[in-house]
């Protein structure tokens, strides 16, 4: 069943008097399960896209349902909402709070979520997904005291925190090395077959966008691409041939 | 309530992340809670040191004196009292007690000036033949002190003398009337006071039998040595003496210790059970003064002594200094009536407040040209009068410091203001991250603004903590009299708590309406 599905989904922008068509007319299903990578040059408009799919913005025209409700008519509030609750994200500068302990950070979703969790709930899950995470003994680190793929490590274990379906990651290994963007898809691929999560990663490199099980292109605001992808690249297995190769 | 609490301390981890700019906007919430505190301590110093000072030099004190010496007397039109003043010393003693009765009740005060204006020869001294002399009441006398008609006010002599007031009166005055202090029955006499022992020294004085509450009414009296008498020593006619200063000095040296020393007086041995003080600059120990140039008893012993019943005053004391002249009118009132006095006759009594005898007594001359400066007669003046006008110049001294304190407050919040519009600047990139895990618009303002009254209502504390200090510095330093209230010190903490509201109000909604996507790509 499907997850996402957008209608004719158009977005537009003024830039001073000029009109620029980031999305034109784009329709799209992503079904419950599935990891897709989008992929596009810059301006291709696929932050545009990221954006509306993460429910930070909405679409001009069109027709968007995230678990089956419709966001392209609620109000800023309830969009806060949805983000709290369905969707996790994951950035390319990881987005942590400096300054603040890795379980800190983990929490600030749960801060927000309509449920109140009081401060013994909010530690037990937080140190639960840092856990998940191979964190759990990092926990009072700040994020200067962790390397760049732990960093990321725990920005997945926030996007976690508050059990979304969909995670979104814009370009999660564009801060990192090879080696270490490797540990971060499979901690994706990991949590997309164990626990059934939704992933739609943008990307710009086509080897990231090998991961997924489905590959969208984007280019001028229009899908260009839209293919499965039966074999995908095995995070695991490389991690095992660069253990080995090293 | 778990909301407002994770606000709470995600407001301390913002603060807890900019903690410079965060002391430095505390410092200037401090400073002026602080500036705020402090100028209100010393505002209600100023008026306490005010009150005090007044109340120890007895303003709030109503004199009932016998006799009406101001009633425009047949025969003597525009008499003042000073035209009686070869008479005013001796007149206790012209005439006994009972003989001024006799006269009184005929005829009134008036009737008494007739008979002096009989005794009167023109162009002469009053027929002094006449007077049954007093040992220390000649005033032929050459005297080594000041004669009774020197040491005494007009209120004290000739007329005013005539004994028309009485134990009962005192005691209805006690019980009858609202806003009472204390009421003190007096009998006043020349006294000679002579050491109980060989070749004693003796002193020339003045007498007071009077009630035990006495101290409580002269509020600017202490005992160096001994007490004053008690309730029940009053009640058994007790022979003991307290004396004052002077005479302590005059007849034991100066600041000897006479308790429990002996002393004659009308052949009367007195034990000596304490001796009087000054406390305030406004009456400071001289001879003559009547009040530490004298000696007191219980009234119940005079009486007992002189075989007599009547009173020559009553002293009462109002609980608040304003109410001074109303009561004045109500004892003039009860005692009118409880004397019989019918509408068309005056008084035979005398009701004073002691407004008038404070300037005398030396009031500090800023506080002394305020009150002659608001007011055209000093003989007007009234309690009201005087505590009004002394109250009014407070209050602008006050309005000038609090309006100065006001303004430093205002800068202190303005820093607050300043802090949290840089702190929503600097941290637009977290207010869109925030954004994007869930958080509402509404949750950003308030983490602002809680930011904004944490500092302020920690500022408030601090700020009245540290006015509290500079207050009592000041009154260490500088001998300023302040007077911290709890009041003050909550007023200034809820004042800072309303400045951090408003100071919190636009960098909340700034951050609020901030647009998650362009703030999460803000570099």
């Amino acid at each position: 069943m499907a997850l996402i599905t957008l209608r004719n989904v158009s977005k537009t922008y003024m830039m001073g008097s000029n009109r620029v068509d980031a999305l034109r007319d784009v329709s799209l299903s992503i079904d419950a399960g599935e990891f897709v990578t989008i992929t596009g040059p810059s301006g291709s408009g696929k932050s545009t896209m990221m954006h509306i799919l993460g429910c930070l913005d909405r679409p001009t025209d069109g027709s968007y349902e995230l678990d089956g409700q419709e966001v392209a008519r609620m109000t800023p509030e309830e969009l806060a909402d949805t983000r709290n609750r369905r969707i996790g994200f994951v950035f390319q500068g990881f987005n942590l709070l400096p300054r603040t302990s890795a379980l800190e950070n983990v929490e600030v979703p749960l801060l927000y979520s309509r449920k109140h969790p009081n401060t013994a709930e909010r530690h037990r899950r937080g140190l639960a997904v840092l856990e998940a995470m191979g964190l759990g003994g990092r926990a009072d680190h700040h994020p200067s005291q962790l390397s760049g793929g732990q960093q990321q490590r725990v920005a997945i274990a926030r996007a976690l925190v508050n059990e979304p379906s969909l995670i979104l990651a814009d370009e999660p290994t564009g801060n990192l090395d090879s080696a270490t963007s490797v540990e971060v898809m499979r901690t994706l691929q990991t949590l997309r077959e164990e626990r059934g999560i939704t992933i739609v990663l943008i990307t710009h490199e086509p080897e990231i966008a090998a991961y997924g099980t489905r590959i969208i292109s984007i280019r001028d605001g229009v899908i260009t691409e839209d293919r499965p992808n039966p074999q995908p690249q095995s995070a695991a297995l490389a991690s095992v041939t660069a253990a080995a190769g090293a | 309530m778990e909301g407002i609490r994770a606000q709470a301390a995600l407001a301390l981890q913002g603060l807890g992340r900019n903690r410079i700019q965060a002391a430095l906007a505390l410092i200037g919430v401090v400073v002026g809670v602080g500036a705020l505190v402090t100028s209100m301590a010393l505002g209600r110093g100023a008026q306490t040191a005010i009150r005090e000072q007044l109340l120890a030099a007895g303003v709030n004190v109503i004199i009932v004196t016998s006799g009406n010496y101001q009633v425009e007397q047949p025969g003597a039109t525009g008499a003042s009292p000073t035209d009686h003043g070869d008479l005013r010393g001796p007149g206790d003693y012209d005439l006994p007690i009972a003989a001024s009765g006799r006269f009184l009740r005929p005829g009134g005060p008036g009737a008494v000036a007739a008979f002096y204006d009989s005794l009167r020869i023109p162009g002469q001294m009053p027929a002094l033949e006449l007077r049954p002399a007093h040992f220390e009441d000649d005033p032929m006398a050459v005297h080594d002190h000041p004669t009774a008609a020197q040491r005494l006010g007009d209120a004290m002599a000739g007329l005013g003398a005539a004994a028309t007031l009485s134990v009962d009166d005192a005691r209805a005055i006690r019980t009858e009337l609202a806003g009472v202090q204390y009421v003190a029955s007096g009998v006043h006499e020349n006294a000679r006071v002579t050491v109980d022992e060989e070749g004693g020294k003796q002193w020339f004085t003045r007498l007071h039998g009077t009630e035990a509450d006495l101290p409580t009414i002269r509020r600017g009296w202490f005992f160096p040595q001994g007490r004053f008498f008690t309730e029940r020593e009053v009640a058994d006619s007790a022979q003991v003496m307290v004396l004052g200063r002077v005479v302590a000095d005059r007849l034991f040296g100066e600041g000897a210790n006479p308790v429990g020393r002996g002393v004659l007086m009308w052949n009367q041995p007195f034990e000596i059970v304490g001796v009087v003080g000054s406390t305030t600059w406004a009456a400071q120990p001289v001879a003559g003064d009547d009040q530490f140039d004298a000696v007191y008893l219980p009234v119940s012993t005079v009486h007992r002594l002189l075989n007599l019943s009547k009173l020559n005053t009553i002293t009462v004391t109002t609980k608040s200094a304003g109410e001074t002249t109303a009561i004045a009118e109500n004892i003039t009132e009860l005692l009118r009536q409880r004397h019989g006095i019918t509408e068309d006759m005056p008084d035979d009594f005398t009701v004073r407040t002691q407004a008038e005898q404070v300037l005398n007594k030396g009031l500090p001359p800023e506080l002394a040209r305020v009150v002659s400066g608001n007011l055209s007669s000093v003989d007007d003046m009234t309690m009201e009068q005087l505590a009004t006008s002394m109250q009014r110049s407070n209050r602008t001294l006050l309005a000038l410091l609090v309006g100065v304190a006001a303004v430093s407050l205002l800068v202190g919040g303005i820093g607050v203001m300043n802090l949290l519009f840089l702190s929503v600047t600097q941290r637009t990139r977290e207010i869109g991250l925030r954004m994007a895990l869930g958080a509402r618009g509404r949750d950003i303002a308030s983490q602002f603004f809680i930011e904004a009254l944490i500092l302020c209502c920690v500022g408030g504390v601090l700020g009245a903590l540290f006015g509290a200090a500079t207050a009592r510095a000041l009154e260490g330093v500088l001998a300023w009299g302040t007077d911290v209230s709890p009041e003050s010190a909550v007023i200034a903490t809820l004042v800072a708590l309303v400045l951090g509201a408003v100071a919190g109000v636009l960098p909340a909604r700034r951050a609020a309406r901030l647009d998650p996507i362009r703030a999460l790509h803000h570099e």
